[in-house]
């Protein structure tokens, strides 16, 4: 439902070896196409948690659903995508910095 | 009218009828023991007090009213007591037909009949309130 | 066919909590009314089915909700106590626990809105 903006994430440019990224995993390729790895891997675990998210709301309010389960479910999927936003907007404006770089 | 509001408006007639009863409680414990004041005179006649449900045209809600105030009928108890006002030839004074262990049990019921009107306002309240919130931004 | 948007089977909900709320209410204000019978309005899997129904009646595409399209039914419920000589059908016990029953439903459904609009808010932030 509200997935797209989200998604956006996966279209992130290859920002060189410059950027640094503590969850990056160590692999033997290249820094910039683990990190995109990385993102793509941060962003279809975000979409993974708000669709069960919002799978588990629905069952709550049908009242099928433990009300534990949901909370833990929302918080989840609320931290998981506060990450993924704040990751975007800093890929938006390092990407604008590295544009505004003079060649 | 939303249903919220409805059930306000509800539970305030509740509280209207549960009042009138108590009204009419405490008038019968007042007058437990008033008699006549002329020879063989009737005394105080216990009041009581019937509900009917009315159907709020506007809200659809059920609202309650009080029907009618009537006159218990059952029978005067007599006493002897020869130097009273209303005593009859044979020195017997009526008593009023209220029974005191009765009306107090009578004002329990009808406490605890306002107290949960008042917890159906309070909730309907508390759930207006809620949706209101969440406009609010935190 | 059910409401496929989580803010359209929120309000759906609110909207039957509500009128739950309102057959309570009825009942606490006449439970000392003589010939009163105990209403609750019907479960809220029969109102999904009964809207899934009347939807594809419909037109195509139209897929909002709203309060005049299907009226939730309240209706007097079955007594099993023992029978009172005013043919009063209310348990005030009951209701109190129904409206319980109502807050914490309620709770959780503005508590689910108000998590899921934040994320869009969020979401939609520059």
């Amino acid at each position: 439902m509200m997935i797209g903006p989200v998604g956006a994430l996966r279209l992130t440019p290859s920002l060189g070896t410059e950027t640094a990224n503590a969850s990056a995993p160590q692999q033997a390729s290249a820094a910039g196409t683990s990190f995109a790895d990385a993102l793509a891997q941060a962003a279809s675990r975000t979409v993974g948690k708000l669709e069960s998210a919002e799978t588990l709301s629905m069952e709550a309010l049908k009242g099928n659903a433990d009300t534990r389960q949901v909370v833990d479910a929302v918080m989840n999927a609320q931290q998981t995508l506060q990450a993924a936003v704040a990751i975007r907007d800093k890929i938006v404006s390092a990407y604008l910095e590295v544009s505004r770089m003079s060649i | 009218m939303d249903a919220l509001t409805t059930s306000l408006k509800i539970a305030a007639s509740g509280l209207g009828a549960q009042s009138e009863r108590l009204r009419i409680v405490s008038e019968n414990l007042a007058n437990a023991q008033s008699t006549g004041n002329f020879p063989g005179a009737d005394p105080y006649q216990r009041k009581t007090v019937s509900f009917v449900s009315e159907l709020d045209r506007i809200s659809g809600g059920s609202l309650v009213e009080v029907g009618a105030i009537d006159r218990d009928r059952s029978a005067f108890p007599l006493e002897f007591q020869p130097g009273n006002i209303a005593a009859d030839e044979n020195g017997y004074v009526k008593l009023p037909n209220v029974n005191v262990l009765i009306e107090m049990a009578d004002m329990t019921e009808a406490n605890r009949s306002y107290e949960a009107n008042l917890q159906v306002i309070r909730q309907a309240r508390d759930l207006i309130s809620m949706t209101i919130d969440l406009m609010r931004t935190p | 066919m059910e409401p496929v948007n989580l803010f359209d089977l929120a309000t759906r909900q609110s909207q039957w909590l509500g009128v739950r709320q309102t057959a309570i209410a009825g009942n606490v204000a006449n439970a000392n009314t003589p010939g009163y019978l105990a209403h609750d309005v019907e479960p809220f899997e029969k109102v999904l089915e009964r809207t899934a129904v009347s939807l594809t009646a419909t037109q195509e595409g139209h897929l909002g909700f709203s309060a005049s399209e299907a009226g939730f039914r309240t209706r007097a419920q079955e007594f099993d106590g023992a029978p009172m000589p005013s043919k009063n059908t209310v348990v005030m016990e009951t209701e109190l626990m129904k409206a319980g029953e109502v807050r914490r439903a309620f709770e959780l459904n503005t508590a689910i809105v108000k998590a899921f609009h934040g994320m869009l808010l969020a979401v939609s932030k520059g």
